[in-house]
Formats: C-alpha cells, sequence, structure tokens
C-alpha cells in the first residue's frame, strides 16, 4: 500500500497526506450519491403534505417510478455496506489474525485487543480531544486539540451512518418485502419499522448534510469543497489544523522534521486568514491594541 | 410563409366547429324543460336567505349537461317548483321517484332502495333494535357524500387521454341513431367502470367528519380516520395524485356492495371484523399472499399517548434521539463558527 500510496505527496511545492484509498474513495461516493437520492425520493413521502413534496417527487418520476428509484438506490446502499463490513473484516483477517497466529499468539483477548485498535473505534484520546475541543471554543485556550490519524468527529461520521444503515436498511428491506415477512413477525411491526425508517432517515440526512458537510465542505478552512474525497490527499493546512499528533509522526517518519509547521486552531488557519491589514483595522476598532498572547500560531507562515 | 400555411386548415377546423356547435339543435344541450336557465344562467344570481347565508343560485349550464344528472329535469328533483316567483323551498330529496325511465325494469327510476342500505349500515339513524342511536343528527345524508359528479371517462388502451373515444362510438352508430342517447350511454357506462373520485378526493370526502375532532369524540371514533389514513403510504401515495392506491372504500365497502353498506368493526358482516379483516389486503388487486398478520397492520395508529402508548413512546425515542444528537453537533457548529469568524475574542481580555 505504501508504494501506491506515498504518505506525502507534493505538488507545486504543497504537501498532500495520504487519507482514503481508492477502494474507500469508491465505497464512500457511491454510498453517498445513493444517500442523497434516497433523501431526495423520501422526504416528499414522509413530508407529504408540503407544498414542495409534489414537485420534488415528480422530479423522479412521481409516485409511479420513485418509489422504484428508492428501492434501487436502498440495494445500492446496502450492497455498499455489506461489502464495506466484508471488506473491514477481509483486511482485519489478512493484517491481523493471520500476524497473531503466525506468531502463535491468536487467543480471544488478543483479537479483541487488536479488534479495539482498529481505526474506527473511539478511544479515550477522542474523549480528551472533546473537552480540549469544547475549552478552545469557548475561548479557554488558543490551543486546538491536536487530533490523531482518525478524529473524534470522523469515528462519529463513521459510526452514525453505519448504525442508520443497519436501522433503515433492516427496517426498509421488512417494509419492502412485508407480504412475506409478515408471515413470520406480527402487522404491528410495519407500523414500528415505518417510524424507525422515516425518523432515523430524518435524523441520518440532517446528520450529514448539515454537521458532516460543514465540516468537510463549508468550515472556513475548507470552503466552497473539501477534495480529499475524490483525491484521498489532504492538504497540509488541514492535516495540521485536525490531525496535528499524526501530522507530527508522519513527516518524523518521512525525514522531514525540518519542515514541521507549528500548529495552528480553525481560527487562524493561514489558508482563510484575513489579510494582516484587515487583520489590523479589526483588532484596532475592537480593542486599539492587540494582544500577543491571543495571536499565539497566529497568522503562521 | 410556415406559420400562414399552418394556421390556415387550424382556421378551418375553428369554423367548422363553430358552425356544428351553432347547428346543433338545443335538446342536445339540455334538459331546460321549463326554461329555468332564463333565469338561473346567469352568474351572479343570488339571494341572502333567512339564515342570513348567501344563496348562488346559479346554474353553469355545460357543467350540469356534462353531470350524472344531466338528463334529469330540473322539476325532477325540485319537485315543490311550482310557479315564478317561487315559494319557499324545500331541500332537495334524492330519494324521490324521478321522472327517469330505468331502463332495464321500464320503472320510473329511485334512489330509494339506497335507504334501506343506509339505514342498516353503520352510518343508518337507527340501531339494530330499531331505536335512534345518539347523536343521529350527525349521519350523513345523501348530499354530505354526494355532489353531482361530471362524468369521468376511462382512458382506454392506446389512449393516453381520458376521453370520449370516438373509436367507440364508432360503433355504437352501427345500431343506435340518436347521437344524444349514444353519447349520455357512453358516458354513463364509461364512468361507471371505475371510480368516480380520486383517493385523495374521497379521502377528503370522509374527513369532512371523520377528522373533525368533536365528532370523533362525541361518537367514541378511535381515531381522526382521515388523518391517520394521511399517514401511510397509501394516503401519501394519494396525495400525490396515485389513482391505483387504496382509499377509505377499498378496504371498508364489502367486495361486491356499495359505499351504503359499511359496517362497524364490531359487526361480523363488516371487513374490517378481526375475523375477515386477513381478506382486504390479500386480494389479488392488492398483497396477493399476505397473511392475516398482515393485515393487522395499524392503519389508523396515531402519535397518542392514550391510543397507541408503543407508538407514542416508540416516536419519542427518535425524537429523543434526533435532538439529543442534532443539538450538541449544532452547539459545536455554531461555536466553531464563532470561533473562526472572532478569533481574537476572549473573556479574559475584558478584566
Amino acid at each position: 500500500m505504501s508504494e501506491k500510496y506515498p504518505p506525502i505527496k507534493t505538488i507545486n511545492g504543497r504537501k498532500y497526506f495520504f487519507r482514503f484509498n481508492m477502494n474507500l474513495r469508491i465505497q464512500h461516493i457511491i454510498f453517498a450519491a445513493s444517500i442523497i437520492i434516497l433523501v431526495l425520493t423520501g422526504m416528499p413521502l414522509k413530508f407529504s403534505g408540503t407544498p414542495w413534496a409534489p414537485y420534488l417527487y415528480s422530479m423522479f418520476g412521481g409516485i409511479a417510478i420513485a418509489p422504484w428509484v428508492h428501492k434501487i438506490s436502498g440495494s445500492i446502499m446496502l450492497i455498499v455496506f455489506v461489502y464495506h463490513i466484508y471488506w473491514c473484516i477481509k483486511i482485519f483477517y489478512n493484517n491481523h489474525i493471520l500476524r497473531l497466529k503466525r506468531e502463535g499468539k491468536r487467543t480471544i483477548g488478543s483479537v479483541t485487543m487488536a479488534a479495539l485498535k482498529l481505526p474506527m473505534i473511539p478511544n479515550l484520546k477522542d474523549a480528551k480531544d472533546i473537552i480540549d475541543l469544547m475549552k478552545y471554543l469557548l475561548y479557554f485556550t488558543n490551543k486546538h486539540p491536536e487530533g490523531d490519524e482518525w478524529t473524534w468527529k470522523e469515528k462519529f461520521d463513521y459510526w452514525a451512518p453505519f448504525w442508520g444503515c443497519f436501522i433503515i436498511g433492516a427496517s426498509g428491506i421488512i417494509i419492502w418485502k412485508k407480504e412475506l415477512f409478515t408471515q413470520y413477525i406480527p402487522g404491528d411491526l410495519i407500523n414500528f419499522c415505518l417510524i424507525a425508517h422515516s425518523d432515523e432517515a430524518l435524523l441520518a440526512a440532517l446528520f450529514l448534510f448539515i454537521w458532516h458537510w460543514y465540516n468537510v465542505h463549508f468550515s472556513t478552512s475548507v470552503f466552497p469543497m473539501g477534495t480529499v474525497f475524490l483525491t484521498g490527499y489532504l492538504p497540509e493546512d488541514l492535516m495540521i489544523e485536525e490531525h496535528y499528533a499524526h501530522y507530527v509522526r508522519v513527516m518524523k517518519k518521512e525525514g522531514l522534521e525540518d519542515e514541521i509547521q507549528p500548529p495552528h486552531g480553525g481560527h487562524s488557519n493561514p489558508a482563510c486568514n484575513l489579510t494582516d491589514e484587515a487583520k489590523n483595522l479589526f483588532s484596532k476598532s475592537k480593542n486599539g491594541s492587540s494582544n500577543d498572547s491571543l495571536q499565539q500560531g497566529g497568522s503562521g507562515i | 410563409m410556415r406559420l400562414q400555411s399552418r394556421s390556415r386548415p387550424l382556421g378551418a377546423v375553428i369554423v367548422l366547429v363553430l358552425v356544428i356547435i351553432y347547428l346543433l339543435p338545443a335538446g342536445v344541450l339540455g334538459s331546460d324543460v321549463g326554461n329555468c336557465l332564463l333565469c338561473h344562467k346567469y352568474p351572479g344570481l343570488s339571494r341572502v336567505d333567512e339564515n342570513a347565508e348567501m344563496r348562488l343560485l346559479y346554474v353553469n349550464e355545460e357543467i350540469f349537461n356534462n353531470s350524472v344528472h344531466g338528463k334529469v329535469k330540473c322539476e325532477g328533483c325540485h319537485t315543490d317548483i311550482t310557479k315564478i316567483p317561487h315559494e319557499p323551498v324545500k331541500p332537495v330529496d334524492c330519494l324521490a321517484v324521478c321522472h327517469i325511465i330505468e331502463p332495464a325494469e321500464e320503472q320510473k327510476f329511485s334512489h330509494k332502495s339506497v335507504e334501506a342500505f343506509l339505514e342498516d349500515s353503520v352510518h343508518g339513524k337507527k340501531d339494530k333494535n330499531g331505536n335512534e342511536k345518539k347523536y343521529s343528527e350527525d349521519m350523513p345524508t345523501c348530499k354530505d357524500c354526494h355532489d353531482n359528479p361530471m362524468f369521468r371517462p376511462l382512458a382506454f388502451v392506446k389512449k393516453v387521454r381520458a376521453g370520449v373515444a370516438e373509436d367507440a362510438l364508432g360503433r355504437c352508430r352501427v345500431c343506435h341513431k340518436k347521437e344524444e342517447f349514444i353519447y349520455r350511454f357512453y358516458n354513463h357506462i364509461t364512468t361507471r367502470l371505475h371510480k368516480s373520485r380520486s383517493p385523495l378526493n374521497i379521502a377528503q370526502s370522509c374527513a369532512r367528519c371523520h377528522d373533525d375532532p368533536k365528532l370523533v369524540a362525541r361518537h367514541n371514533l378511535n381515531t381522526r380516520a382521515g388523518f391517520s389514513y394521511g399517514d401511510t403510504y397509501h394516503g401519501k401515495a394519494a396525495k400525490m395524485l396515485d389513482e391505483t392506491v387504496p382509499d377509505c372504500l377499498d378496504c371498508h365497502v364489502p367486495k361486491g356492495q356499495s359505499v351504503h353498506q359499511m359496517h362497524g368493526n364490531d359487526d361480523p358482516r363488516a371487513t374490517t371484523h378481526p375475523e375477515n379483516r386477513g381478506q382486504i389486503c390479500s386480494s389479488t388487486d392488492c398483497h396477493p399472499g399476505a397473511s392475516v398478520q398482515f393485515a393487522n397492520y395499524q392503519v389508523h395508529s396515531e402519535f397518542s399517548k392514550e391510543k397507541s402508548p408503543a407508538v407514542y413512546w416508540f416516536t419519542t425515542f427518535f425524537y429523543i434521539l434526533t435532538g439529543g444528537t442534532l443539538l450538541p453537533l449544532m452547539v459545536i457548529m455554531f461555536l466553531d463558527l464563532l470561533r473562526r469568524l472572532f478569533p481574537n475574542a476572549t473573556f479574559r481580555r475584558r478584566k
């Protein structure tokens, strides 16, 4: 993997850090596209009484066709979901279980420990980062938490759709094949499946289109669009902002200790900074004088 | 040039249509023997009645003639109107014997038989023992559900438009000579072959009473039926103007019977009686092979602590989950935005 995806690529003098391989990016884009179509064909039904619903619905073929668009997109989403789980298990087996077996240390305990160290599993560092982030956001400190390779936000963004996919997918299949399932389960359960399907879908849609998109696209450091989901590589500025601990580790490993940049929080990301002139204007009108201690990280470069 | 060459035949068609309409015998267009339209054709014709309500007395001849009662003379229903100016008139009695001859039995036509069916149904004014029901005045009469609907012709195979199929009329003309009869008979048959209202329209008709909280409470009904139907896929599809989804009548009217023969859930003749419920959904046209358990799907469940506590708490769980997830994240987003927009603000500086 390391030959195919060098940890740092330098293009036009800017460093880019490896995040996602091609397989993951394809999984993500199919998953994302299917979810957008699912939301667009599902919400007009959930909010069928609203004036916009018939217009949006007719863009997908209206009541005769849109339900099929929804079912096909849902199937695609679930196929990606199942493939992803298979892919994770395969990698875990190849990279961890086989290694433990070779070393003759394959016990339930050691496998569990290896599983708990997988990138998507939340750990104590994440809890600490959340507390530090709150301190930072509430102006108690100017030090942005130094995120590891995968931060709590990314783990949240992973597990929320994971749980959503399971709930929405399972209830969706039951609603789709209700004649079959009610041979075994009581009809009342269909009511609960419908509630779970639509309410969880609303939560998922709001979560993704507000929280996830804010973090990866709309935040002032990334606006107008994050490109890591297409290129797989994250620009250095963002890497420093969100994953400083990992950034330092990678730079050292690559022998680039001399080029390590100082940390900075989102409030002073050089990529989105005001010009010095504008900054002076702003601080003068507010305070008359600037406070050095608050400029830590400052305009950086 | 092109425009002209195209517009010429169209102009000829318009002239031809106008000439045909002008030459049509008056009888084709109406049944106004008493010449009521002499006055009632004026759109502003109205008066304020004893209850201070505005009564519009205008009759749109074109709409009336294309309605299912277009052949009935005004006096056929307004039997008590005999002179001009009119004496105070009684409301129309739909059960009156009309001046139409029913072709099958060659008797004068009447809707009288509906009365017996309706009295025997859940909407009747009397209970099983013939005693007046409580609040019987709430029970619907003919005109609460029926208006004077327009003919609603079918769209046949190979024809996208609903409307009069000229090929079909051509077949009628081989034997039948009277153009007016052909037109009316065709419309009567094709209208009766399917429902004259869309599912949404039906649901709205029933909802006029069944969604009224006062009526629902007074008659101790389980649900605001139109409202809870609107929460099901069937109801939502009906709102999207789907005509293939079931409406109230598809489940509540026994197969082969009419709307007037609906019964309460506790009546063994009712389609919704626990014994019969399994057969509603599994109809060949709907969910063939569906089990009895399938039919136990709660079509009319509502978000209500008293009526369906399980649904209530299950939904509440998702409300809390949604709020509990999104609100903290929104707060973080908001603070994040503030932190970026005002990087130098601080609590300490104010000291």
